[in-house]
């Protein structure tokens, strides 16, 4: 009997059983190379298969079918078949070899870029993401290349699903700097700043021993939808003190271009800043930042609107204009009308005597929605919490933490003993 | 391709439901490897974006179909004029864009609905940030004419002053539920006498 064939009946025969599936895959273990160097003809071996019944066999051909190189036209066969394998497949059987799992999807994105068809990965990645975690708390390999394929295929709002999902497992710290990289993108082009915020801090803070690429571009993100969201950015405070060192020591020096911008928005003058960006357009074009740079101009309109809100209870539109450079009252009147539909300031037009009223925030925290609100930021802050004290206690009984602080604790009492005057003032 | 569920929606006017639904067709419809850009409902997707005010959906979707369909379905740019309006905030502009063109069968339905939808939000935006507004702005931002838009906004107990051609804006007290119910003031307090002892 043919060797493809005897695996092909194996597969078969032991594909139902927890135990059977177990056997099952050390025998395709070993025959993985074999399985490799038979990767032209493995074609009718996948049509014997049943994807969802022989998911794990099914997962090791196509392995190796797909392993080699491939031509765009070969790309148009092989992308229905893995489609049609993530969907089909068994989310118990597959998560036996997650890394091959992985690897499998990783070459249907690749290929459907390479089709120039992004959109086509979309839906598969998400499907097999979800497959793959155990849990909506873990990040899988896969998070990244989905976004990034909603990103190309401009499916902003389909990326959100998963990013809504608050992340606390992570296997690769590759794999998060890039989902919240591209997490950042997809807020961003969907206007929540607010979240596109929380997730570039997350790169620009996660540890590091070294800096990245992704950490650099984050960064730049970072201080320019600080800018358009909070109108402000400070060098001093922008990163925590859990921030790695040498993203505390060396990130400013590659977004120089972007410290100026700031400092330049700092200065609450429109036409500085638009003298700044105009010099400087080169730099942000060829980081694809302009966009951003743009509206970054922009909410300083608002901003000194807002801020004019802070002094007076009315002023007229005309002062508004002059103030904060605007042609024309008409110009101020759509600026202020602007900022009152988006909630970002309260007040009323009176057009009669071309004249605004500043008012106070209405909200008055008693409505049984916002109840609602903080109830369940309590909750979520509440959860935290338990998952920050179940993780401290996990490490405080791990060997080897134990182990290296013990040694350090040993060598500080030396020191403590031997050199006294260290603590002299 | 099945664009029955889509069929389905727009006939029971569900309007708010069609853009997740087109959403996830497309997807699925992508991932099966078809060629659906030229069959693509586009004009109806792009709408329904727009019906729930998703204006960066809407854009992201025009910037997503091909050229090619662009030039052969005026009636898709048509709906992006709408967007386009929309997302430059040219409030009057808006109406003119939905007047400018003769809307196909299978979109006068989702068309008027948005129209309508449009106008009253118009009219809460205009009686949030207004005291007082000329009647012609008035009209622009409601899309009528100048006499429709006095009975409108009569009709909602705003005053006019003949003499100034003004508008005076008569707020609505905003009803909200403020009543509490006892669990939740029992959570509260379980909190806070935590954070006490």
């Amino acid at each position: 009997m043919d060797p493809m064939e005897a695996l092909v009946a194996q597969i078969q025969g032991l594909s139902s059983t927890p135990g059977d599936i177990a056997r099952l895959h050390i025998i395709l273990k070993q025959a993985d190379d074999s399985l490799r160097a038979e990767s032209t003809r493995l074609s009718p071996v996948l049509g014997q298969l049943a994807p969802s019944e022989h998911s794990l066999g099914f997962l090791y051909v196509l392995d190796a079918f797909t392993s080699g190189q491939i031509s765009k036209q070969q790309a148009e066969t092989s992308v229905p078949i893995i489609t049609g394998f993530i969907n089909a497949c068994n989310a118990e059987q597959i998560r036996l070899a997650p890394e091959k799992f992985v690897l499998v999807c990783k070459r249907l994105k690749d290929q459907v870029m390479m089709l120039e068809a992004p959109i086509r990965g979309v839906g598969p990645l998400l499907t097999a993401a979800r497959k793959l975690q155990l849990s909506t708390e873990h990040l899988t390999p896969l998070h990244s290349d989905f976004l990034m394929l909603c990103v190309l295929a401009k499916c902003y709002k389909t990326g959100l699903s998963i990013l809504e999902d608050d992340i606390f497992e992570v296997d690769q710290p590759r794999d998060l700097f890039l989902y919240c990289y591209y997490g950042g993108m997809i807020c961003i082009g969907l206007k929540r700043f607010q979240k596109a915020l929380d997730l570039l801090h997350n790169v620009v803070t996660a540890p590091m021993s070294t800096l990245n690429a992704i950490a650099v571009e984050a960064y730049k993100k970072y201080i320019l939808v600080s800018l358009i969201h909070h109108g402000q950015w400070q060098l001093s405070t922008s990163l925590p003190k859990y921030a790695s060192s040498v993203a505390q020591r060396s990130l400013k020096n590659f977004c120089q271009p972007y410290i100026e911008l700031a400092n330049s928005y700092g200065t609450e003058k429109i036409a500085e800043l638009e003298a700044y960006v105009q010099t400087n357009t080169e730099k942000f074009e060829n980081d694809n930042n302009l966009g951003l740079v743009k509206q970054v101009v922009l909410s300083m309109y608002k901003r000194n609107i807002q801020r004019l809100t802070q002094t007076y209870l009315t002023l007229s539109l005309q002062d508004i204009a002059n103030t904060v450079q605007l042609n024309s009252p008409k110009e101020a009147e759509m600026h202020v009308l602007q900022m009152i539909q988006d909630g970002e300031i309260y007040a009323t037009i009176n057009q009669r005597d071309g004249m605004v009223r500043f008012l106070e925030d209405p909200e008055q925290y008693k409505t049984c929605e916002m109840i609602e609100n903080i109830d369940s930021s309590i909750q979520r802050i509440m959860a935290l919490s338990r998952k920050l004290s179940a993780m401290d206690e996990q490490i405080s009984c791990d060997q080897l933490y134990l182990s290296k602080v013990g040694r350090e604790r040993q060598r500080y009492d030396f020191d403590d003993f031997d050199v006294p005057t260290k603590f002299n003032i | 391709m099945d664009l029955s569920r889509v069929r389905e929606l727009l006939e029971s006017k569900s309007y708010d439901k069609v853009a997740d639904i087109c959403d996830n067709l497309m997807l699925q419809v992508a991932s099966d490897g078809i060629a659906y850009h030229d069959d693509w409902p586009y004009s109806i997707h792009l709408l329904a974006h727009i019906y729930v005010h998703d204006i960066n959906s809407a854009r992201f979707l025009w910037k997503s179909i091909p050229s090619s369909v662009k030039e052969s379905q005026p009636e898709v740019t048509a709906v992006w004029k709408i967007g386009q309006r929309l997302w430059l905030r040219d409030y009057a502009e808006v109406h003119e864009a939905i007047r400018g063109y003769e809307w196909s069968q299978d979109l006068q339905g989702l068309v008027a609905a948005f129209s309508e939808l449009y106008t009253k939000k118009m009219f809460q935006l205009l009686l949030s940030a207004y005291s007082t507004i000329s009647i012609q702005d008035t009209a622009s931002f409601l899309g009528m004419n100048e006499d429709d838009a006095t009975n409108y906004v009569l009709q909602h107990g705003w005053t006019v002053d003949p003499a100034s051609q003004m508008f005076t804006v008569k707020k609505q007290p905003i009803v909200t539920e403020q009543k509490l119910d006892p669990s939740k003031l029992q959570r509260l307090t379980e909190y806070v006498f935590h954070l006490e002892h």
